[in-house]
């Protein structure tokens, strides 16, 4: 190799380098800056497109591309359009972090991100927040209820007052015997020990408590030992194929018994592959399913469900997620984000991450907005407002953690009505 | 009901889906030696293919046949258009697993775009349940466990008293004397890639019959029990690989039963570490011994 040579490859490598860290600098320090010339601001799905929790990605893209389209036809922030970009997570912290590695130094327009679930959160939000990213984390991680994590945030409600909410309902029924089966999974899991804690505050018996490996062939003995000890109800999170097979087979040898399940067994890819496997009718005679309170009724909803109905062509069967309260609480991340960069008068992520609570914490002389457009308009005028979504009032504790009531819900003529519910106060009484 | 004999029964079903799938595995694999790793997304082909048929009013049997006729046709079609090539040009047992890898993961996602990420049922009627010898089985497990007698049963006899039997079993052995000995062993490779992919197609019905709940990653997931049945008992060796998915099947559920139902797969598999110690080659051992397999 001549000389001259060796000096241009070294200029290369150097140029490179050069490109490298100042491509690092703009991750670290916040992104796209306000003075840049309109770009499109990316908002990461970062959650499971594939894996044993698959369904979760397609469900958070329901949420978020509803919320783009609105803001992107109200005009974007400060001149810049939104998109969502998804980033497949896998389910499995081994693929979520060098995903995160990589989202954070690839997407120089990185602005938010919905997640991550709880099959990657412990290991990725400490690379998000380093990073600056604020976050709107699914994971219901009850690690996560009074952390110090400064971009992390929170609307779905952690796993421990998911448990409470399903013991609560249990008790409401009169059931004293119940038995747990719980994926094996860290997102399944989760949900387990505030369940059994709650259960037997309330005067219940756990008579077992099963970790299913998942999408086994067959889970007949793991039924028979749970049969023997006589439960009344199965408080249940498992994945849609587990629960198909367990389900059925439960159904095959004994019949089955009422089953209350998480908000996850609410969704549709659940509800189409256990409806599949135990039959429609079985579905509404046996199952219910316990979900965050979402009325699909209000101004908020209509806003959200028309732009999610209009999404055909980013959304397979948008209609699947209009009552969907995860889909909502996406959507409402990304409103909430963008409004805040309108508060902020920033694009930059640290700066707006300071007025996320400015545009949802009730005050004096607040505007309630119920969309986008309505915020904008708002603060254009120089008002203070506060956001009401498509879920509901968003009241953020000190830790950045907001949850509210459950809904109890069945599935009747394939589609979910609400039967019952749970009260905040009733889990707050519970998780004292 | 005792739980031990009840497990012995769950034991039963699970061994018989993997003894049709493992066998016609395994016989691919003496006869050809192409370690096609993707077996189990063949078998999701054909649980799809089931599926339309019951969908379209189809029964069972219907289903049956043409998810072996589809296992059949798919595994002929790759190994004539993907496989052949590259064993002409020489590529070896390594380089031979990376592009059945690939195939199974282009089969896997071609699967999903067609059918979507979501899940599906046979529509056949609801199974009525029988008890027998304190073991519970339903009317759609029985067929199963019959399935795999009649299978086997055939394995034996086209291996032991037919020509082309024993034309396979020389193939396995040895190819080059098979040839210089007068065999079409081309024709016995089609044959072999043929009847593997009807066992294949059949047992990937089966198991969409027992999970009742599938998606286009199902068979796939499957395939680490059935490459494990056919290691235990010898790759290669179809005897073999009927014993080792007796005894995967029977030691995961009576092991659930027993200890816990946590440790079911990894009692399985310390069976399986346990006896390839001992006899490395597997439980049967001529035909593993001359493979480039190492176990």
């Amino acid at each position: 190799m001549g000389e001259s040579k060796i000096t241009k490859l070294r200029q290369v490598t150097s140029l490179a380098l050069a490109c490298g860290v100042m491509a690092g600098v703009v991750a670290m320090t916040g992104g796209v800056e306000a003075s840049a010339a309109p770009s499109t601001l990316v908002i990461g799905n970062f959650n499971p497109f594939s894996g044993a929790d698959a369904s979760f990605g397609p469900e958070m893209v329901a949420g978020c591309q509803p919320a783009v389209r609105l803001i992107n036809a109200g005009g974007g922030v400060m001149g810049h359009q939104f998109s969502c970009i998804e980033f497949d997570t896998r389910g499995d912290p081994a693929d979520a972090v060098p995903a995160a590695n990589k989202m954070v130094a690839t997407n120089s327009s990185l602005e938010g991100i919905l997640g991550p679930s709880a099959d990657e959160a412990l290991a990725t939000v400490p690379i998000l927040e380093q990073a600056q990213v604020p976050m709107f984390a699914d994971t219901g991680q009850a690690f996560f209820d009074k952390s110090s994590y400064h971009y992390f945030w929170r609307i779905t409600p952690a796993d421990d007052v998911k448990g409470y909410a399903l013991a609560l309902w249990a008790h409401k029924k009169g059931y004293t015997r119940a038995a747990a089966i719980f994926g094996n999974d860290a997102g399944s899991q989760s949900d387990v020990p505030s369940l059994v804690k709650a259960w037997s505050k309330l005067g219940g018996k756990m008579v077992d408590n099963v970790k299913l490996a998942l999408d086994q062939s067959s889970y007949r003995t793991e039924i028979e030992q749970m049969l023997s000890s006589k439960p009344q109800v199965i408080f249940t999170e498992i994945d849609p194929q587990t629960a198909g097979t367990f389900l059925s087979e439960l159904q095959q040898l004994h019949g089955l018994i009422p089953i209350i399940g998480t908000e996850v067994t609410l969704q549709a890819p659940w509800l189409k592959a256990v409806t599949g496997a135990v039959g429609a009718k079985a579905m509404t005679q046996y199952f219910t399913g316990m979900q965050p309170y979402a009325p699909t009724a209000g101004t908020a909803w209509t806003t959200y469900n028309s732009a999610l109905l209009a999404s055909k062509a980013q959304i397979p069967q948008p209609s699947q997620w209009s009552s969907d309260p995860y889909s909502m609480t996406y959507y409402d991340a990304v409103t909430t984000m963008a409004l805040a960069m309108l508060s902020a008068h920033s694009i930059n992520r640290a700066t707006y991450n300071n007025s996320i609570m400015a545009v949802t914490e009730p005050g004096k002389g607040k505007t309630l907005v119920y969309s986008f457009a309505q915020g904008k308009a708002a603060l254009a005028k120089g008002k203070k407002i506060e956001f009401v979504g498509a879920g509901g009032l968003i009241a953020f504790n000190q830790w950045h953690n907001s949850s509210g009531a459950f809904e109890a819900a069945q599935q009747v003529a394939g589609n979910v009505k609400v039967i019952g519910e749970v009260t905040a106060d009733q889990i707050a009484t519970l998780s004292k | 009901m005792n739980i031990y004999v009840l497990s012995l029964g769950f034991g039963l079903i699970t061994a018989s889906i993997l003894a049709i799938a493992s066998v016609g595995f395994t016989l691919q694999f003496g006869v050809t030696n192409v370690l096609n790793l993707a077996y189990g997304d063949v078998m999701t082909g054909a649980a799809f293919v089931a599926y339309l048929v019951t969908k379209a009013g189809g029964g069972l049997a219907e289903a049956l046949v043409a998810g072996a006729g589809s296992g059949a046709v798919a595994s002929y079609g790759l190994n004539r258009l993907v496989y052949t090539p590259f064993v002409r040009r020489g590529t070896r047992l390594f380089g031979m697993i990376i592009v059945t890898i690939s195939v199974s993961l282009v089969v896997q996602n071609g699967l999903q775009a067609i059918f979507k990420a979501t899940f599906f049922s046979l529509s056949l009627p609801r199974p009525s349940s029988y008890t027998f010898a304190g073991m519970i089985f339903t009317s759609q497990q029985l067929v199963i466990i019959g399935l795999a007698v009649v299978a086997m049963v055939l394995v034996h006899a086209l291996l032991s008293w037919t020509k082309l039997g024993r034309a396979m079993r020389a193939t396995a052995a040895d190819p080059e004397l098979a040839r210089s000995c007068g065999i079409a062993t081309d024709r016995v490779i089609d044959v072999a890639w043929l009847l593997s992919g009807a066992l294949c197609g059949t047992a990937g019905v089966t198991l969409a019959l027992n999970v009742s709940s599938f998606t286009s990653t199902t068979g796939g997931q499957f395939l680490i029990p059935v490459i494990a049945a056919a290691v235990l008992g010898g790759v290669g060796h179809p005897y073999g690989a009927m014993i080792g998915a007796v005894v995967i099947g029977l030691s995961s559920e009576l092991s659930a039963s027993v200890i816990s139902p946590d440790y079911k797969e990894v009692v399985a598999f310390i069976i399986l570490i346990v006896v390839l110690l001992i006899r490395p080659q597997g439980i049967f051992s001529e035909v593993a011994t001359q493979k480039e397999v190492a176990v």
